[in-house]
């Protein structure tokens, strides 16, 4: 890490370096301070001033005790106003009036009092008095202006996030796949036909598998083919003939680590773009073959062929961004047309 | 005499969903055999003019949407669809009605209702055929094609024969073939005649029956014989081709 830069300007003007604009603090700051640290900075405040006036001598006890009241009031009240706007500005005007009211009480005093051991007890007092104000009030600003940054920060974070998980469930479920798959499960059990059960079974076990896939960054290949599987379970109950499938992955190859759905979405996009669209249906082919370090996994169709544009689509395109961000510029997919028409997806992943 | 009905989707439960739900909605209707996919369903309704069309619009052959461009208005269609894309807005406004999968009863009833208001009011709708191109571009502008043909292989005797597009004058449905006549003869091909129209190019080859495509570029004249029938002439060549009722709107003197 680099050596923090020193902000000498802290010195003459203190105070929190950020400043909030009005939507942050509506965002962040609309909390009270917690009402235990209130009570027990009170309760410690009440025996402090109880200690003065015992230890004080007689002649000021007056004069101390409405100062201390005055302290108390300013205090309060100028906490709670940084509380809600912790600046810089707003921390310097705030110490200037805390002075500037303890030095009127304390001079104004002076001159009415004659004994000297009780002019210096008043003004040793409101030294005192006056500091403790200031340094409480900077560090009510620089614990609040930390506090909203850090909840800003949790914030940012934890919608990104949320956004994120949206996005991936999103491009998941397909809503297509969905009520399709809803209407056929309907006519079933309306016609009493047995393929209803099946299909239930292989709708739940997909929605099973697939629902926590994206709560991990890391899934084994074993694991996405069940997914796979369960989809492909569906899709052929739905297509009937229309739909043959071939899974090809050696054993050996199963514990490997993948981000988790990307095999999914190729085969996704092999049945809706090349079973789909032909008449007569076709067949999908996955393969897996390990070369050196690299993981190499084909999802192979026998349709139309991958058309202009094909490879920039919105499944295709996801895929990418969510192999770069687990490796960078490592992994790769390509998008060709087939030796013997229809299209091959092939994604090429680095393993340890 | 009942109105007949048209049912087209791809997947057999819900084709099956939907015409079980339109016997139950529509008694009186009666339901043709449905179609599986977009080509039998042009095909279908060629043959048997249906008042009224279900199409899904995610088919094969032929999408829903292009069905519905071909049928031009000559019957009520009311869309299928499983996930209501943004498009769907449009239909609100149209004059075309949308289903979506599952089909609900309630629903299935107010959309046969809405059809048969407008049976029985002939009026003319909005512009359908704007509607259905804004949706083309819409819904299914990202959608694959079959590739576009290129050249015909025709087998004859023990060689196969290669037939470019543009020598071809017209394509003839025959039995379980499907006949080319080109400029340098002809020859008979396993591709049936629907499945060719879905890679022909539209505006160059025109379908002017239900069992003949012809070059446009070829046409000659069309000539009016009686109240139903027409016919063209093709340029150089003695064959006189009839235009079924359905393509005669083709040819309209400007």
């Amino acid at each position: 890490m680099p050596p923090q830069a020193i902000d000498w300007s802290q010195l003459w003007y203190p105070g929190p370096s950020r400043e909030f604009s009005a939507a942050e603090l509506a965002r962040a700051g609309g909390d009270a301070p917690s009402r235990t640290l209130v009570v027990v900075l009170m309760i410690n405040l009440a025996y402090f001033a109880l200690a003065l006036l015992i230890v004080a001598p007689a002649g000021i006890t007056a004069q101390l005790t409405s100062l201390l009241i005055a302290v108390a009031v300013a205090g309060t009240a100028q906490s709670r106003a940084l509380w809600r706007r912790p600046t810089r500005q707003a921390l310097m005007w705030h110490s200037l009036g805390a002075g500037a009211v303890v030095w009127l009480m304390v001079t104004g005093w002076i001159w009415r009092v004659n004994d000297r051991g009780l002019r210096s007890w008043l003004v040793s007092v409101g030294c005192l008095a006056a500091l403790s104000l200031v340094v409480a009030l900077w560090l009510v600003t620089m614990f609040r202006a930390q506090q909203i940054a850090a909840k800003l920060r949790e914030l940012d974070e934890r919608e990104r996030a949320a956004e994120m998980a949206r996005q991936l469930l999103a491009a998941q479920i397909q809503p297509h796949f969905l009520f399709n798959t809803l209407a056929a499960l309907q006519h079933w059990v309306l016609t009493r036909d047995e393929r209803a059960s099946e299909l239930l079974t292989a709708l739940t076990a997909y929605l099973r598998a697939t629902l926590p896939l994206f709560q991990r960054q890391h899934l084994p290949l074993g694991d996405e083919l069940q997914v796979v599987r369960h989809y492909l379970h569906v899709m052929q109950l739905r297509l009937g003939q229309r739909l043959r499938f071939e899974i090809d992955v050696p054993e050996p190859l199963w514990p490997l680590p993948l981000p988790p759905g990307l095999v999914l979405t190729l085969v996704e996009n092999a049945i809706g773009h090349g079973i789909e669209p032909q008449l007569h249906g076709g067949c999908v082919r996955l393969r897996a073959q390990q070369t050196g370090a690299l993981l190499c996994i084909e999802v192979i169709d026998d349709g139309p062929g991958p058309g202009a544009g094909a490879s920039e689509g919105l499944g295709l395109g996801n895929v990418r961004a969510r192999l770069r961000q687990a490796y960078g510029d490592a992994a790769t997919l390509a998008l060709q047309a087939a030796p013997g028409g229809g299209a091959c997806a092939t994604l090429t992943i680095p393993v340890a | 005499m009942p109105h007949r009905i048209l049912i087209a989707d791809d997947e057999q439960a819900p084709r099956e969903q939907l015409r079980d739900a339109v016997a139950l909605a529509w008694p009186q209707a009666e339901l043709l055999p449905p179609a599986a996919n977009g080509l039998d369903a042009w095909d279908a309704f060629l043959e048997h003019e249906p008042a009224v069309c279900f199409l899904d619009i995610r088919m094969p052959g032929l999408n829903g949407i292009e069905v519905a461009q071909r049928i031009r208005g000559r019957a009520q269609v009311v869309f299928v669809t499983a996930h209501g894309d943004h498009a769907l807005a449009a239909f609100d406004a149209g004059a075309v009605d949308y289903l979506m999968k599952p089909i609900e009863s309630a629903r299935l009833a107010q959309a046969v209702a809405r059809v048969q208001q407008r049976l029985a009011v002939p009026a003319p709708g909005p512009n359908l055929a704007e509607l259905l191109a804004r949706l083309t571009s819409e819904v299914i502008g990202s959608a694959p094609r079959p590739p576009a043909l290129q050249v015909i292989q025709a087998g004859v005797g023990k060689e196969v024969r290669l037939i470019r597009l543009d020598e071809v004058v017209y394509f003839e449905a025959d039995a379980r073939y499907t006949r080319v006549v080109h400029s340098g003869g002809e020859a008979l091909i396993r591709t049936p005649l629907k499945e060719l129209l879905a890679q022909l190019d539209a505006a160059v080859f025109w379908q002017i029956h239900r069992s003949v495509i012809v070059a446009q570029r070829h046409i000659a004249a069309a000539v009016r014989i009686d109240e139903g029938n027409m016919q063209i002439t093709l340029r150089g060549r003695p064959e006189k081709l009839a235009v079924s009722r359905h393509f005669q709107g083709l040819f309209k003197a400007q």
